[in-house]
């Protein structure tokens, strides 16, 4: 089955001149770790945010396990992780994972259950009743990837979840993804660090200027950097 | 079931992260207490002379000790008016006023009792006209008594002249003014924190967060709304149990909560719909936190001053009384001393409610209007 289908998507923002998506189109099989790859302003966080119902305005369609999206039914099958640190700074990891399993309908149950088990896996147990405003870059982008995974969704969306992470904690995160992908859930990765596309994805798509410049195996291209200057004229990290 | 339960955590996560902002926790409960307390007794000396009877600072000399002049030197002595003061020795009629405070000098002369020589006044030079005439008229009344051999003269013109001045319905006390004032001023900033609160959450991301999750956008509302209508109310009950308890043996003035106190629960559930409407009107058209600050404040600084909250609406001209009457504070004000000052039925309380509802429906629905979530 798929997990993700995108497909002819068209979106601009508001006042804004260009397109942010332009015909752009995406299939992701259950079960697979995809890498999105665009240098800044490709799209990345565009597609992200139309995936998962926050973006509408668009045309083209996205289906999410067969449902066409924007489809609440179909809200509990994704996580998301965002490219900003989407939590409550005041709040505790503890206190966030509450109140974000709550609104994925957890029961007090399966919440302490879950919990202690994402609290474990992203390695946050031991602070995990201090304020997130508390803990380093590293601790927060591990704590918004807990959250992602607190209901246990089929798929996990993450943008870029390694920026600006010290090489610990990106490692921790690079861990749990692999852990995640053993245990067959489905994700989709944002990022413009090719070292990280590789490492984690078999499959990936080249992104720019809302277009896809490449989808297919990891292992079509020798050189991510070089195949993106080929084909576009400028680097995978320029902005 | 889902549903009540996700309301229950969003109103539970908006508390935890207000309740853990002290600046914001400071901004809404002590600005109002040490303004109730500072303007009060600012206001104090306004409130004295109109509400309640100031006694007539006098010094009386009597040399001669005669019979009619001692009772002359009695009856104002014990009138309750009067606040003798003793005449510091040596001293001439210039410097009674500057030593002593004192408002008049009365000098019953040797020759009074003879019926020789008048009682001489002497007024402090800067006394008011009208209270010259007053303190004259007393003395006078008083002076009357004892060469007419009348126990009290009121008593013999009590079918003369009778007082038909309806009660005090218009000024309240310092207390009754400050209190109510204070705390729908510090309500109405509610706006501050409220609107920031929701700029910060889109632009983090976390509100963003919130809508891949099967949660009605309605209920994003309401679970933003309550907890800021309830510390609204918490607000309000709190400045009431200080003014009732605490600020009357602090500033040295009773504070009289009316004859129908539990009219205050129906006024102050609509007044804290129209301040957080307010709030929510605010959130809505704010952009960034400095914008919500500033639009925020400005709009309840000048709804206060508009309103009879800084200044109080008796002492306004006549055309910036009817000029208040655009601010909501004015209305809810008056609702106030409805209950505190006027033992209002709610009847008479009710009109004022339905322009502070019609406040509030029409802030909320400018808001839904032009939110925007994302």
């Amino acid at each position: 089955m798929k997990a993700l289908s995108v497909s002819s998507v068209t979106f601009r923002y508001e006042d804004s001149p260009r397109l942010a998506l332009d015909q752009f189109s995406l299939t992701i099989a259950e079960g697979r770790m995809h890498a999105l790859l665009g240098p800044n302003g490709a799209g990345k966080s565009t597609l992200m945010r139309i995936i998962t119902g926050i973006q509408r305005g668009y045309s083209g369609s996205v289906l999410v396990f067969g449902h066409k999206m924007p489809d609440r039914s179909a809200l509990l099958s994704l996580g998301y992780a965002p490219q900003a640190i989407s939590l409550y700074p005041t709040l505790t990891a503890r206190e966030n994972l509450r109140f974000f399993g709550a609104m994925a309908n957890l029961s007090d149950e399966e919440l302490a259950h879950r919990s202690k088990e994402v609290l474990d896996r992203t390695g946050l147990n031991d602070r995990a009743d201090e304020p997130v405003s508390q803990y380093s870059g590293g601790m927060q982008r591990r704590l918004n990837l807990a959250v992602a995974i607190l209901h246990e969704p089929k798929m996990l969306l993450l943008d870029e979840p390694t920026v600006g992470v010290d090489p610990q904690s990106r490692n921790h995160i690079y861990e749990t993804l692999l852990s995640l992908h053993a245990s067959g859930m489905t994700i989709l990765l944002s990022s413009h660090i090719m070292e990280e596309a590789q490492r984690l994805c078999s499959n990936v798509t080249l992104m720019d200027e809302g277009k896809v410049i490449f989808d297919g195996q990891m292992s079509e291209i020798d050189n991510l950097e070089r195949f993106f200057l080929e084909k576009t004229g400028r680097g995978l990290r320029d902005g | 079931m889902t549903a009540k339960r996700q309301l229950k955590e969003l109103i539970k996560k908006e508390i935890l992260i207000r309740v853990r902002d002290k600046q914001t926790i400071l901004l809404l409960f002590l600005m109002p207490i040490i303004l109730i307390f500072f303007m009060t007794l600012a206001l104090k000396g306004v409130y004295i002379d109109k509400i309640s009877e100031r006694q007539i600072r006098v010094v009386i000399e009597n040399p001669s000790r005669l019979p009619k002049a001692n009772l002359l030197e009695e009856k104002i002595s014990s009138h309750k008016l009067i606040a003798r003061v003793h005449q510091p020795p040596g001293a001439d009629a210039e410097q009674i006023f500057e030593q002593t405070g004192a408002q008049v000098l009365v000098m019953i002369p040797p020759g009074f009792d003879a019926g020789d020589m008048p009682v001489e006044l002497y007024f402090d030079p800067v006394l008011d006209t009208g209270y010259k005439v007053a303190i004259r008229s007393l003395i006078t009344g008083l002076t009357v008594e004892v060469v007419m051999g009348i126990d009290n003269l009121d008593s013999v013109v009590a079918n003369l002249i009778v007082e038909k001045s309806r009660p005090n319905r218009d000024i309240p006390s310092p207390l009754q003014q400050t209190v109510p004032a204070y705390a729908i001023f510090a309500m109405f900033f509610i706006a501050i924190p409220m609107s920031i609160g929701f700029i910060k959450e889109k632009n983090d991301g976390t509100l963003q967060r919130l809508f891949t999750y099967p949660v009605n956008a309605n209920l994003v509302a309401l679970g933003k709304i309550t907890p800021y209508y309830m510390i609204n109310l918490v607000q309000f009950f709190l400045m009431l149990l200080i003014g009732v308890f605490m600020a009357p043996s602090m500033v040295g003035l009773s504070f009289q909560l009316g004859q129908h106190p539990w009219h205050l629960f129906p006024v102050t559930l609509v007044v804290a719909a129209a301040t957080t409407g307010y709030g929510v009107l605010v959130a809505s058209l704010a952009r960034t936190p400095e914008q919500s600050s500033t639009m925020a404040a400005t709009g309840a600084i000048l709804m206060g001053v508009l309103g009879g909250i800084m200044v109080p609406h008796f002492v306004m001209p006549a055309v910036m009384k009817k000029l208040a009457m655009v601010s909501p504070m004015y209305w809810a004000h008056q609702a106030y001393l409805d209950v505190f000052l006027r033992n209002a039925a709610f009847e008479q309380i009710l009109p004022k409610l339905i322009v502070l509802t019609g406040f509030a429906v029409v802030c909320f629905y400018l808001a839904g209007r032009r939110v925007r979530w994302i």
